[in-house]
């Protein structure tokens, strides 16, 4: 019983980093992906080469270097600060090619179309192709923010309490041996399996209204 | 033909348009007279789709000058967004692949651009929604989806969406090919009152007796140049060339 308190403690905790890490990571994807997709040809490049830096270096080298380098020396950051920057940096680049697949996926008609029809390219996007964009990335976009979730144990490498952080504490000051770690696996199950049946339900329901 | 019109209502001079080094279109010139209902009929890869766009500047000829209602631009050079801007305001356009919004409702649809392009209410535009969509017989299907239409329902949304926003000139590309015959059937007869109503239209079709019915010109195109031009009677019943006559034998003896 003491178990599950202690690592119910942390589940705030996973949420919050979790949440706002992917929200960080929605809103910086946007630059990202309109770069791999801009007809300028230094910019495509160049949101490439972010992409791949930011999805090649390990996650917890990039919570290390933001904690420890950037967070020590330049501006003080809290570990959970840390924790969501870096977590949001590394969803930028995931989310960025998600939303570019999701922009491709959609038929060219749907630009022909509100092009003839007059519509500039920003309400074009905005009103017509980002709405389509959207549900056919779905998924792919819930699956990410799953593994997110499982990912965030990470954080606990910069003491960020969170559940895997509680979970090893009580482990440690209990002499529970493994029990604290199957409660954890139990609550990381409880918590990203109404996710996955919520994205299942809307995906179903949303992909007959996509164009292709 | 009415033969009130002043000036016409689109004018092709020399259009050329290549993609890499295959010549589409071939130094075509083609005048339409306001009311005027013009058939470009011809092979597959004749160009006949390519010209068509070239018209509301959805592909840019390389060379050559676009003239629509009045308003000249010169693709090759270059085009100003106002003129783009305007060209498109007096040109509608309906596809083969119908291209309705899918997460749209068929009003919102044909209400969409009407707000966006015109800067009319959501009031104004669901009014005049739904009078087009009453036109095309499809006012019952205003709070649909258009995965939930047919065929032939979805290009009639498509018309009805072009028409909301008062264009001089209608350009359709295929209209009836994606379509069952008889779903096609429901399309050209909106098409034929379109016509009798008085509408500019340039219609690139397979449809035969669409043309011989409904066009007053019909133009046949193969390897991107005009190959005959008259009047249906006379380009349809004794084509003056071999080509042509090919052509015709294949979708007329069908």
């Amino acid at each position: 019983m003491e178990v599950l308190e202690a690592v119910l403690l942390g589940v705030p905790v996973t949420l919050l980093v979790t949440v706002a890490a992917l929200a960080l990571g929605a809103v910086l994807a946007v630059p990202l992906a309109a770069a791999r997709r801009s007809r300028v040809v230094p910019l495509r490049w160049l949101g490439r080469v972010v992409i791949d830096v930011v999805r090649g270096i390990p996650p917890v080298v990039w919570l290390f270097l933001i904690f420890f380098g950037l967070g020590r020396d330049l501006i003080r950051l809290e570990p959970i600060e840390a924790g969501i920057i870096g977590l949001g940096v590394i969803s930028a680049g995931y989310l960025a090619e998600i939303y570019r697949g999701g922009l491709s996926a959609v038929h060219a008609g749907q630009w022909e179309a509100a092009s003839a029809l007059g519509m500039g390219g920003t309400d074009t996007l905005v009103r017509v192709v980002a709405p389509q964009a959207f549900r056919v990335s779905l998924p792919a976009v819930t699956t990410y923010a799953i593994s997110l979730l499982k990912d965030s144990t990470i954080v606990s490498a910069i003491g960020v309490s969170e559940i895997l952080f509680r979970a090893t504490q009580s482990a440690r000051s209990t002499g529970a041996g493994l029990t604290p770690f199957f409660v954890a696996a139990a609550v990381y199950i409880l918590l990203s399996a109404p996710l996955a049946w919520l994205s299942r339900g809307l995906d179903a329901r949303l992909r007959a209204r996509v164009a292709r | 033909m009415s033969a009130v019109a002043q000036e016409p209502a689109v004018v092709l001079d020399r259009i050329h348009k290549q993609f890499g080094d295959l010549v589409v279109v071939r130094d075509v010139s083609l005048t339409v007279a306001r009311g005027e209902v013009v058939a470009i009929i011809g092979p597959s890869g004749s160009g006949k789709s390519t010209l068509l766009r070239c018209i509301n500047l959805l592909e840019r000829a390389d060379s050559g000058r676009v003239e629509v209602v009045g308003r000249a631009v010169e693709p090759g050079a270059g085009v100003a967004g106002r003129d783009l801007a305007a060209l498109r305001r007096s040109v509608g356009m309906v596809f083969q692949s119908f291209n309705l919004f899918p997460h749209m409702t068929v009003l919102r649809n044909v209400s969409l651009p009407q707000e966006r392009v015109l800067g009319r209410s959501r009031a104004e535009a669901d009014a005049r929604s739904r009078q087009l969509l009453e036109r095309v017989g499809l006012a019952a299907k205003a709070d649909t989806y258009p995965s939930r239409c047919s065929g032939g329902q979805q290009q009639r949304v498509a018309i009805a969406r072009a028409l909301a926003l008062d264009p001089e000139v209608m350009l359709f590309d295929e209209p009836t090919s994606a379509l069952d015959p008889e779903l096609g059937l429901e399309v050209l007869a909106v098409m034929r009152e379109l016509a009798a109503d008085g509408m500019t239209m340039v219609v690139v079709t397979h449809e035969i007796h669409f043309a011989a019915d409904v066009a007053d010109r019909v133009v046949v195109m193969a390897d991107g140049a005009v190959l005959e031009e008259g009047t249906p009677e006379q380009v349809l019943r004794s084509p003056s060339t071999e080509r042509a006559r090919r052509f015709l034998s294949a979708v007329v003896d069908r």
